[in-house]
């Protein structure tokens, strides 16, 4: 009988929404119960921030083709990281040389950073970031069109 | 090695940089299962439902129109390639990014459907799959700042990194939010979809993704 009845509820797609919401807040609870978390002290990507440096949240330091440390999960499989720390467009350097705040245009200027980190050693997950926004866009054109 | 897979050995590992890409006996299997079906969602032709008038002979047909079969026969193999991707991936990062791909994937399948019903559901099952993004990256935040790594490999052969209870749920809530199309949709409104193969990609999916968040889960 039970199952029945959940089984009915479920079966409303008007309720979903609420019923994965109602998980959602009840596990949110629950985590912010249990909170002080462990923290692990030796993170794998270490940033440092330096708010002289004109390209501030993507600046791994370094002069350019001198290759710096960078700390990662498996070295030996991008033994080239550390060569291009930055690279810049000309835009991008005229930019970098007039304001402070060139790091915080890479959306809207892209390629303007190259970021050590994730182009090179995860470089998978900018792949994947970017199918996501390819198919949406594909779905909401797609959607536009059919009027 | 400090623990041992519960998937098996694997037999080959790929790298992509930190990003390890691991062929373990139980993730293969699935990759290959993912694989199939996908050549079949390139091969197959939609299926034409007929409903048929009791008592009559009159019966309707309902074609699915070239333009419509062309988005949401990409839409499949897209949803295949995503689910190929998260079958094999040993990172957990690159883990949750291929499940909300699953995610937007199954709803672009039934999202060129010209039928009222299967609309709303694909807009509601929409909305979970967006809010579900919060406890899905959020897991993936808080491996990455408890155990310091987000390596698959590494969390089961170093017995030193655990990761909490908590975390763990949050990850699977996260993909049961982004794969629950079948867990409703099953039953009724998804699926009165025309166009068998593409459609059932939305169930294979996440039947796929929830095998392999089991082992995931077991794993680290």
């Amino acid at each position: 009988m039970i199952i029945q009845r959940i089984s009915r509820i479920i079966s409303n797609y008007e309720m979903i929404m609420p019923i994965f919401a109602g998980a959602v807040t009840l596990l949110f609870v629950v985590a912010i119960f249990s909170l002080p978390l462990p923290y692990y002290e030796e993170q794998l990507y270490p940033k440092t921030y330096d708010p002289t440096s004109p390209l501030n949240p993507y600046d791994r330091g370094g002069p350019p083709f001198v290759q710096i440390d960078i700390k990662e999960q498996y070295p030996e499989n991008s033994p080239t990281a550390g060569y291009v720390t930055s690279y810049l467009t000309p835009l991008s350097w005229y930019m970098a040389n007039t304001t402070l705040y060139l790091g915080t245009t890479i959306v809207g200027h892209p390629g303007g950073i190259l970021d050590e980190i994730l182009y090179n050693t995860r470089g998978l997950d900018t792949v994947v970031e970017t199918t996501i926004l390819f198919i949406a866009f594909a779905i909401a054109s797609y959607l536009y069109r059919k009027g | 090695m400090g623990m041992v897979n519960p998937g098996g050995i694997p037999y080959f590992i790929l790298e992509f940089g930190d990003e390890l890409v691991y062929f373990s006996p139980y993730t293969v299997s699935l990759f290959i299962l993912a694989l199939v079906f996908t050549i079949f969602a390139v091969i197959a032709r939609p299926e034409r439902q007929v409903d048929i008038v009791f008592g009559g002979d009159a019966f309707y047909a309902k074609e699915t129109s070239l333009a419509e079969l062309k988005i949401r026969r990409f839409m499949a193999i897209a949803c295949g390639f995503a689910s190929m991707g998260a079958m094999v991936t040993g990172d957990l990062f690159n883990f949750t990014l291929f499940i909300s791909l699953v995610g937007i994937c199954n709803v672009g399948i039934v999202a060129a459907v010209k039928n009222r019903h299967v609309q709303n559901a694909a807009y509601q099952y929409g909305i979970v799959a967006l809010s579900a993004t919060v406890p899905l990256f959020g897991a993936a935040a808080l491996i990455a700042a408890t155990t310091g790594t987000l390596s698959m490999v590494e969390l089961w052969s170093n017995a030193a990194l655990a990761v909490p209870l908590v975390v763990k749920a949050l990850l699977v809530l996260g993909v049961m939010g982004e794969g629950m199309a079948p867990f409703y949709a099953a039953k009724a409104e998804m699926f009165r979809a025309p166009g068998a193969p593409y459609v059932i990609m939305c169930s294979l999916s996440s039947l796929l993704i929830f095998l392999r968040v089991i082992e995931v889960v077991l794993v680290i």
